[in-house]
């Protein structure tokens, strides 16, 4: 039972994690960044990287942000910003970034599947379960997460223009914010925060050029159920994630795996506006 | 909604325009027949099964080069019906019985699924993006549905070493040739019939469409019906030529390549998916075994850069530097569409007749959260009248329009049009009722011609040929008039985005009649026009309203104008009405004089008339 | 003018004429999962495959002719491998497939196969009862494999219950039936058997019941290196130190898993440690060839090597590269490898001798048991 219930906590750490990024490209840019698994996958290799340069493990955290932050720049520049009226177009551009990035990384570093050693290996004894003490380490760093975006969204001036953006664009540029700014920072950063998830998530399994696809769908009807909100991503966090460990756990692990994209469908049709405030 | 990426432009409408499709059909099947025969093997396989892929990325063509459609979701049709034949074959057996009942089970599962799709996905106020998001959900949810099913389903593994219809390669190359023939020959002439003009008026203008009386969601989802039909029947011939059924033909990253293909070969040209499908993915099994990674790289910045800066695609491209090669010839004579009168249509209380009132409000309101835009507006248009709806800014004119011609957006009230109630009904079933709406900015079909803008405002009362283009068009009285009046009846082939604002104003006013509404919604119809401009479109509404016996609901900034033409005039002020007279009455008021010039802000002294 | 014609002509003439009589190489396909779940041992595998044309061409080649190699990438899946297949066969027109694949891919690649009548030796260890008339299997099958680590798991472990957990796909699905069945035979219990598709990675609510259920023993069969490693990890990270028997690991793969891979029992037909003329000179032969690249040779790259020079001893018996011939040639000869004399007569397996080792800190195999001359048991017996 415990277990279930840790299971569930730190399943939703893990989507939390993976999601923000996406949530703040969405939120701010109103497009969906389909790249954000092709990020993910750079901060996977980030790893592999530090592993092979002979560092500690705990050096790929600012690893991973820098080399996604560089990328995001390249990216908003160059393929986000001419699409930004045409969101539908925006997701097959960001998706054939996606390709182009995974093959890149397969010519850098070969096809194959690699491992990285975890930081943290073995199991705390809590309560009479045994449990994966790296998997609870990613709780504290999802709410280590929550609480910086927080403040940089609710204490910084730009954190307020890019609420603002969020909320009306349009007025905000009346008001002389520069939105093209804004969009270009939250992107970087979105960017950043997608190859720190992937970086992070390497210890759990194994990093090869096309890790970041199975997690960019489960990622993005998140985003959607969540609309621009961090609460609400880790509400839809919980409760989709939770479904997915239930439906993993007493039905079928595969059918586990589409829990979060078939609810998250049903959801939206009949509340299109997900978990946000009609 | 509208979408910077147009069609190409359909050729001026020739006399019969199935000959052409049909000559290269039948052109086609010679050179498959003789191909099957003298080409290598390697190729003969590899192209058997690109034809199949072929037709599959000519569904997502039609769904997304014409609809606007952006679907990921082909591949799981193909799959579904792949998976029909790989398991009747594997448990049951093979005799061509079982094929032909495998065949079925293929269709019939996908028909269901296309049907649950098109629920979810296609309904009135459903945004695009949530459309694709369930379309690409929807291979996503397969290939789990195929894993969780062990050894029945094959799993992982998928299904192999079956049996299944026993012929030479060579036949089915010409089998799968042919279905990609055939299918493209239908889809030509469907295209470039006048119902096919439909579906690039829904991509460009959704919104109008539906309030020309088009269901678009119902017409959206049976066109996925119909290319998730044709997606299994190919899923069912490549489980039967390949022998081997795997997830991966069903899952989503292959309903990716399907659009790749499309965008690359160039949407909404029916041929460029067709050879970028071929080439591409006969081009991958020649060159990705010797340059595996750089090729899958070519495609996918060929592909970034596409749809960033040519998101018509390479087809156009291709196309336009081989007409420019080609000798200039001079084709026949084009036939240009005319335009004549339709004949009066059987109402039930046509003219005169104020028994009944052809508009009814009662108690209409309307609120966003805690904001009351709409307080219990009730008021009652006759046939015959021409009626101007004033008031400042923020009174709420517009929202009530909407709250007229569409049913889900009053928050409360009744509305009766020509004494049947609106209850809930969406813009499309209104229009049913005998309502029309010309919206503010003109909203016509940028990609379509004059004629063919026309014929879709036609789409409820004459349902246009799904193969022919039709020389004429059959337009009511009033509309014709507009036409003649403002001169467009002369120029039926211009595409619509070559015209000047008022002409556009025109046009759409036009389609909106051609509708026969018995109540015509204008929402500022004079913005943006000259004097002149002005003067003939006040006629034209008197005459609609004098000579056909319509009733026209108008809102209106510019008093002159109202005062010219109206009837009678409503006032509005934060969303109640304050006054509701003849217009000498309410143009020598106080109180309207007040309410424009800000004075008082709530309705308090003077508030005369009104229902 | 014409002069020049002429020369070019006749020159053109002469290299077409050299073309043809200059001995046409003997072309050897190896379709084999480059990318996707095997291409952690996929390298190895080339590797061997490439040790075993070099040396044969440095004798001379088969009956005169060099041997030249074709490897494509099968991503180790159905759809790669119809595309590999089709290439390997039908444009590349290789004279023999000599591979290792997941039985996602070898399925899926057999009708083919079949179309293009090409012999073809499967040199992966599987999970049985895969049978057509061009293939020959020179690896083990469950009824040779399983048996070792049950029964060292009930006799000196003294585990009665066991929890099963594999990649859901024909291998996975096969090899733990038949090791249910083994184990109800041999008296003891199943109270798990839980599958993942073969792509997954996400073990957790496996784990999760695996740790509910409480068994003595855990037995696993997943696809080739990538879910393995994945599966493993994650059951040390949540401190699961339960007898664990892998039926499809192999020595490569555990010895990049590091410490996680300690303790894991495996049993199959070849451990570097096996102590044989020919073992040594194989292990001396491939350090030589590929120095620092070498990758560990093991049970699943080994019989790539014993295959081709089971095919050379065929088509030097039959005289010809011609199917019909070779294929009965198969069944007839025999060689002397790294894991002993392999000769593939029983309806198309071939008896092998079996090894149950531990693995080691150090990543190497500990031999406990070997059991010499171990029957496949009835394969195919529709085919002779």
């Amino acid at each position: 039972m415990l277990n279930l219930g840790l299971d569930i906590v730190t399943t939703a750490a893990i989507l939390f994690i993976v999601s923000t990024g996406l949530l703040l490209v969405f939120g701010v840019m109103k497009i969906i960044n389909f790249s954000h698994g092709a990020f993910l996958t750079t901060g996977g290799y980030a790893s592999v990287i530090v592993a092979q340069a002979g560092l500690g493990w705990w050096w790929s955290i600012p690893c991973s942000l820098a080399i996604g932050f560089v990328l995001g720049m390249a990216v908003e520049r160059f393929i986000v910003r001419p699409l930004y009226a045409r969101p539908l177009d925006a997701i097959l551009a960001t998706w054939g970034l996606g390709i182009i990035v995974g093959q890149l990384i397969t010519l850098a570093f070969g096809r194959g599947v690699q491992m990285v050693a975890s930081p943290l290996s073995g199991a705390v004894h809590w309560l009479g379960a045994q449990y994966s003490a790296y998997r609870l380490v990613l709780v504290g760093v999802a709410l280590i997460i929550a609480l910086a975006l927080g403040w940089l969204l609710n204490g910084t001036r730009l954190g307020l223009q890019t609420r603002a953006v969020i909320m009306n664009e349009a007025l905000a540029r009346g008001l002389g914010i520069s939105s093209a700014r804004v969009r270009f920072i939250t992107f970087c950063t979105g960017a950043a925060l997608a190859s720190l998830a992937g970086c992070l998530i390497t210890p759990l399994a194994s990093v090869d050029p096309n890790m970041g696809v199975a997690w960019v769908v489960g990622a993005f009807m998140l985003v959607l159920v969540a609309g621009a909100s961090l609460v609400n991503l880790a509400v839809a966090s919980t409760v989709l994630g939770g479904a997915q460990v239930l439906v993993s756990t007493f039905v079928n692990p595969v059918l586990g795996g589409l829990t979060i994209a078939v609810l998250a469908a049903l959801l939206l049709r009949i509340r299109p506006e997900g978990f946000a405030r009609g | 909604m509208a979408d910077p990426v147009s069609t190409m432009p359909l050729r001026v409408p020739v006399a019969r325009p199935w000959r052409m499709p049909l000559v290269v059909g039948v052109a086609a099947l010679a050179v498959l027949a003789v191909g099957s025969v003298i080409l290598p093997t390697f190729l003969v396989n590899n192209l058997i099964r690109s034809f199949l892929y072929a037709a599959l990325a000519l569904t997502v063509d039609l769904l997304w080069g014409y609809t606007g459609i952006l679907t990921f979701g082909q591949s799981a049709f193909f799959g579904i019906g792949a998976y029909a034949a790989g398991l009747v074959f594997v448990h049951a057996g093979y005799s061509p019985l079982l094929a032909a009942g495998a065949l079925a089970a293929g269709l019939a599962a996908a028909w269901l699924v296309s049907r649950a799709i098109g629920w979810l996905a296609f309904y009135h106020g459903a945004s695009p993006l949530y459309a694709s998001v369930v379309t690409l959900v929807l291979p996503i949810v397969l290939v789990q549905a195929i894993y969780s099913g062990g050894e029945f389903t094959g799993s992982s593994s998928g299904l192999s070493g079956f049996d299944s219809i026993d012929l030479p390669l060579e036949a089915w190359f010409f089998i799968a040739g042919a279905f990609l023939t055939v299918l493209a020959v239908i889809a030509w002439l469907f295209v470039r019939s006048d119902a096919g003009r439909l579906l690039v008026a829904i991509r460009e203008n959704e919104s109008r469409c539906e309030y020309l009386g088009i269901d678009v969601s119902r017409y959206k989802a049976r066109l996925m019906d119909t290319c998730a039909l044709v997606a299994a029947f190919a899923g069912f011939l490549f489980a039967c030529v390949q022998m081997v059924v795997a997830p991966e033909y069903a899952g989503f990253v292959f309903g990716t390549e399907l659009v790749i293909w499309v965008a690359l070969g160039g949407r909404g040209s029916l041929l460029g998916p067709i050879v970028g499908a071929l080439l591409i993915d006969t081009g991958s099994a020649y060159l990705s075994g010797d340059l595996p990674y750089i090729w899958t790289l070519l495609i996918g910045i060929a592909f970034v850069v596409v749809i960033v800066a040519m998101p018509r695609g390479l087809a156009p491209l291709v196309a336009d530097g081989v007409r420019g090669m080609l000798p200039r010839r001079k084709g026949p004579a084009p036939v240009a569409v005319t335009f004549v009168a339709a004949p009066a249509r059987e109402r039930d209380d046509a003219t005169g007749g104020t028994a009944r009132p052809a508009l009814s409000l009662r108690g209409i309101h309307k609120h966003f959260g805690s904001l009351k835009v709409l307080d219990g507006i009730s008021f009652d248009a006759h046939a015959g009248e021409l009626l101007s709806l004033i008031g400042p800014n923020g009174a709420g004119k517009s929202t009530l329009m909407r709250c007229i011609a569409d049913g889900a957006q009053r928050s409360g009230g009744t509305v009766e049009i020509g004494g049947a109630e609106i209850r809930r009904l969406a813009p499309y079933d209104c229009v049913a009722l005998g309502v029309g709406r010309k919206f503010q900015t003109a909203t016509v079909f940028d990609s379509l011609s004059v004629a063919e803008a026309l014929r879709i405002a036609r789409y409820r009362v004459a349902r246009p040929s799904r193969w022919q283009r039709s020389t004429t068009l059959e337009l009511p009285q009033p509309a014709l008039d507009v036409l003649r009046l403002t001169g467009l009846d002369r120029i039926p082939e211009q595409q619509c985005r070559y015209l000047s604002h008022g002409q556009k104003q025109a046009l759409e006013l036009a389609m909106v009649l051609a509708l026969e509404p018995r109540t015509v919604l204008l929402d500022e119809p004079t913005a943006g026009l000259t004097k002149q401009e002005r003067t003939q479109i006040g006629s034209i509404f008197v005459s609609l309203a004098t000579r056909y016996r319509m009733c026209l609901l108008l809102v209106e900034h510019d008093l002159d104008f109202v005062r010219q033409i109206s009837s009678r005039i409503v006032v509005l002020h934060q969303g109640r009405i304050v006054m509701d007279g003849g217009v000498d009455e309410v143009v020598n008021s106080d109180l309207v004089r007040a309410v424009y010039a800000g004075e008082s802000h709530t309705g308090t002294a003077g508030t005369e008339g009104g229902a | 003018m014409k002069r020049l014609s002429y020369a070019a002509t006749a020159t053109a003439l002469l290299m077409t004429l050299h073309t043809a009589f200059a001995a046409d190489p003997i072309r050897i396909g190896v379709p084999v999962g480059l990318s996707g779940a095997n291409s952690v041992v996929a390298p190895s595998v080339v590797q061997s495959a490439q040790l075993a044309v070099d040396e044969i061409n440095a004798k001379g080649g088969i009956l005169g002719r060099q041997v030249s190699l074709e490897v494509a990438d099968d991503g180790s899946g159905a759809a790669g491998a119809q595309k590999a297949f089709d290439s390997l066969i039908f444009d590349k027109k290789v004279n023999a497939l000599i591979s290792m694949e997941t039985s996602a891919a070898r399925n899926a690649g057999l009708p083919i196969v079949s179309r293009g009548k090409v012999p073809f030796i499967y040199t992966s260890f599987y999970e049985g009862r895969s049978c057509n008339r061009y293939m020959y299997v020179d690896a083990w099958v469950p009824d040779q494999q399983v048996a070792p680590i049950v029964d060292y798991f009930m006799k000196q472990q003294h585990a009665k219950t066991f929890f099963l957990i594999g990649s859901d796909y024909a291998f996975g699905r096969g090899m733990l039936d038949f090791t249910k069945s083994y184990i109800e035979k041999q008296g003891g219990k199943v109270v798990g058997n839980e599958y993942l598709p073969m792509d997954g990675s996400d073990w957790t609510s496996i784990i999760s019941k695996l740790q509910a259920a409480k068994p003595d023993a855990i037995i696993t069969s997943t696809a080739g290196g990538a879910p393995n490693v994945t599966l493993t990890k994650q059951l040390r990270a949540a401190g699961i130190k339960l007898p664990y028997g892998n039926l499809a690991v192999d020595e490569g793969t555990a010895k990049s898993m590091g410490a996680d891979a300690q303790g894991i029992y495996i049993s199959g037909s070849y451990v570097t440690n096996i102590d044989t003329p020919a073992n040594h000179q194989f292990l001396a032969a491939m350090q030589k060839r590929f120095g620092a690249d070498l990758k560990t040779p093991n049970d699943l790259s080994v019989p790539e090597y014993e295959a081709i020079y089971l095919y050379k001893a065929a088509v030097e018996k039959a005289g010809t590269v011609d199917t019909a011939k070779v294929i009965p040639a198969l069944a007839q000869v025999s060689f002397d490898g790294p894991r002993g004399k392999i000769q593939m007569d029983k309806q198309r397996h071939t008896p092998l001798t079996m090894y149950l080792g531990q693995v080691q800190a150090d990543g190497s195999v500990k031999v406990i048991e070997s059991f010499k001359n171990v029957d496949p048991g009835a394969q195919c017996p529709a085919l002779k």
